[in-house]
């Protein structure tokens, strides 16, 4: 027959759809680098400030702005604290903040994009609309805004509470920072997975296997867990790993210019801005964290990109 | 015989920016069991839109205003949604023209191939899948268990589109509707799925709705042409009289373009001169009237109603929707 014939140049593909894509990630070398080194970002993350001989908030003033060593692999800073055990309780800072930002934008971003791409017409002129609102607002800007019109009056009403109460929970303002930089952060960063969402309903709702399914008879809640969830999958996981990285490009940002997480809780930001007061003198102070921040922001750009390849099924072609 | 299908005066429109978009503009016909029925016309004339209309597989922004369908004497335009979906999974088949994008590339042939009577008439997932085997031999793949497990992408595009076709059977369905099945593939492959198709309907006995746009296609295959204009059913008859007594100016444009042996070679086809209908604000008389070379004052204030010629046609209509009586005029061939 005509077809077998057309046919056999792809007979040897016998691998599963799955299987195939992380085949096709693997093959690639830089999607395996970045995602090697973000595995082992997570891993620092959770298990490396029990790992660390130094606390990361522990002073040593007779051994301030030292050199690497044995003792301290990434040297010390400028008030003798290790600096590897910094940059490590940083990683679970960015960490922290990125999956934080990223969950709440995917959930706000899923009820809206998928409100906005079912129901069509008014509801999604408003989401729309919304999103593209939220999105012409610079990030910077309303970080500071934010910090200045909400962050006091917190503080104020948690040491109001302390006097009054004595309950030390009141005393330890550093969560503040944490919410109040991926708060903002996940409002700025909503819009992209909102858009992404609505645009992969609006696409695979109008697709011919969707109508194909219709007419078979197969009911609408079938149709989204077989035919619209497992098509969207692809485009959301590549914007989950985008995104991860970078939000912890915006939280090192934000804390650089003081207006993110603050000392004393390490982040490469804010250890970057103190870094660049000494580097001079003392370049090993800036260039621990800042090659980090560099490493993490380069291996999720290479994993992104080896997802994006491998899941996009029509580079398979 | 008994009739199969019946549709009375359907009537669909978009809902669009300022507006509405009427597709179908009060389309009549019936089917018998057994028969199988060529639909012809235009790009965008409603011959999709219409015949989708039967099982209410419509876009969101489509609604059936008027008129009413019957399968097997049970009424579509007014039924629940889940008796609509148990009926589109049991009596009728559809098969779509783009093979490369209507399978669900996340799913194996074999699953997608059985969704429909694993869901409608409860078989277990086994059995259906040696069911989905033996239609797929049925319609000319080779190798037909190894290829259930196999996903869309490793096949080629004529495969895909016996798949589909093979999809559609599965529910045994007593009306299939083709959209233009062919049109995206190879003339050979064209050639190989049309005799499929014809050794399929008598081996199976089912009622067949052929759509295309290339009225020579169906020579050979279909019982009744039916001719869409701008929503419209401008001429409907048996095969024969289609092509050797065409009756409506719109028919005999058509025919005259197919090219046949004595058409000279780097002669010119006569095509028909003009732009296709305004479906947003249809003329107010006969929807061809602004390309016809026949027409008559009447034709730009009245509609023309489908109606069967007195004595054309034998023991079947031939019904035509035209103001001039255009016996004598047309192709004879
Ligand atoms: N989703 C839609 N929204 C708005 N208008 C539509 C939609 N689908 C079809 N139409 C309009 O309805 C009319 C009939 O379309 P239909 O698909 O039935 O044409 P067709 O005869 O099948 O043409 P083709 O040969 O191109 O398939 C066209 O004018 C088209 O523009
Ligand atoms: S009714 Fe008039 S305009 Fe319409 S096809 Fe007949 S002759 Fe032409
Ligand atoms: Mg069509």
């Amino acid at each position: 027959m005509t077809d077998q014939a057309l046919l056999l140049p792809q007979e040897e593909k016998q691998f599963s759809l799955a299987k195939d894509a992380f085949i096709r990630l693997v093959a690639n070398r830089l999607a395996i680098v970045g995602m090697v080194l973000v595995v082992f970002l997570f891993f620092v993350a959770i298990f490396g400030p029990y790992l660390t001989p130094y606390d990361f908030l522990s002073q040593d003033l007779m051994s301030r702005n030292q050199a690497p060593s044995w003792l301290h692999w990434f040297g010390t800073d400028d008030l003798g604290r290790d600096i590897m055990s910094r940059v490590i309780y940083g990683s679970r800072t960015a960490v922290i903040v990125g999956f934080s930002t990223v969950s709440f934008s995917l959930v706000i971003g899923i009820f809206l994009g998928a409100l906005g791409g079912y129901f069509g017409g008014k509801i999604d002129a408003f989401i729309v609309w919304l999103i593209d609102i939220t999105m012409s607002i610079p990030s910077l800007l309303l970080v500071i805004v934010i910090n200045v019109s909400l962050k006091p009056p917190l503080v104020n009403w948690m040491d109001a509470q302390y006097v009054a109460t004595g309950n030390q929970i009141y005393r330890n303002t550093i969560w503040v920072d944490f919410v109040l930089v991926f708060g903002s952060l996940a409002l700025i960063k909503w819009p992209k997975a909102a858009r992404i969402i609505r645009g992969q309903i609006l696409s695979i709702r109008n697709k011919n296997y969707v109508v194909a399914a219709e007419a078979l008879g197969v009911p609408t809640s079938r149709i989204v867990r077989r035919y619209v969830i497992p098509n969207a999958i692809g485009p959301i996981i590549v914007y989950i790993s985008a995104a991860l990285g970078e939000a912890m490009v915006l939280e090192s940002s934000f804390s650089f210019l003081g207006v993110g997480v603050r000392p004393p809780i390490p982040s490469w930001g804010n250890m970057i801005s103190d870094g660049l007061r000494i580097w001079q003198m003392y370049p090993h102070v800036l260039a621990a964290p800042a090659a980090v921040l560099a490493i993490v922001t380069i291996a999720f750009s290479f994993l992104g990109d080896g997802l994006n390849d491998a899941l996009n099924p029509r580079q398979w072609k | 015989m008994t009739k199969l299908l019946e549709v009375n005066n359907l009537h669909t429109r978009f809902k669009v920016r300022n507006g509405y978009l009427h597709a179908v503009n009060g389309v009549s016909f019936s089917l018998d069991k057994g028969e199988m029925l060529g639909v012809v016309g235009e790009s965008g004339c409603g011959k999709s839109v219409s015949m989708m209309s039967l099982i209410r597989l419509l876009p969101p922004a489509a609604q059936i205003t008027e008129g009413e369908v019957f399968i097997d004497g049970e009424d579509i335009t007014n039924a629940s949604v889940s008796r609509v979906n148990a009926i589109r999974g049991s009596k009728v088949g559809m098969i779509f023209q783009d093979p490369m994008t209507s399978l669900n590339p996340f799913m194996k042939i074999g699953d997608q191939i059985i969704e429909g009577i694993v869901y409608h008439k409860k078989i277990a997932r086994a059995d259906a899948l040696s069911q989905a085997a033996k239609y797929l031999k049925m319609v000319g793949i080779s190798n037909a268990e190894h290829r259930l497990g196999e996903y869309p992408h490793q096949l080629s595009g004529g495969m895909r589109q016996r798949v589909m076709i093979a999809m559609a059977l599965l529910n045994e369905p007593s009306l299939v509707i083709a959209d233009e099945p062919t049109t995206a593939l190879d003339v050979t492959i064209q050639a190989q799925i049309v005799e499929l198709v014809k050794g399929l309907r008598e081996k199976l006995n089912m009622s067949i709705i052929w759509i295309t746009h290339d009225l020579s296609l169906l020579a050979g295959m279909v019982d009744r042409i039916m001719v869409m204009y701008g929503g419209y059913i401008v001429e409907e008859a048996v095969i024969d009289d289609i092509y050797k007594s065409p009756l409506h100016p719109y028919t005999i444009g058509l025919l005259k373009s197919i090219p046949s042996l004595k058409t000279e070679a780097g002669s010119r086809l006569p095509s028909i001169p003009g732009a296709p209908p305004n479906l947003f604000t249809p003329p107010t008389g006969c929807p061809f009237s602004p390309r016809c070379t026949y027409k008559v004052d009447r034709c730009q204030s009245e509609v023309p109603a489908l109606a069967a010629v007195p004595g054309a046609g034998g023991d079947r209509p031939h019904r035509v929707a035209c103001w001039v009586d255009m016996r004598g005029r047309g192709v004879e061939q």
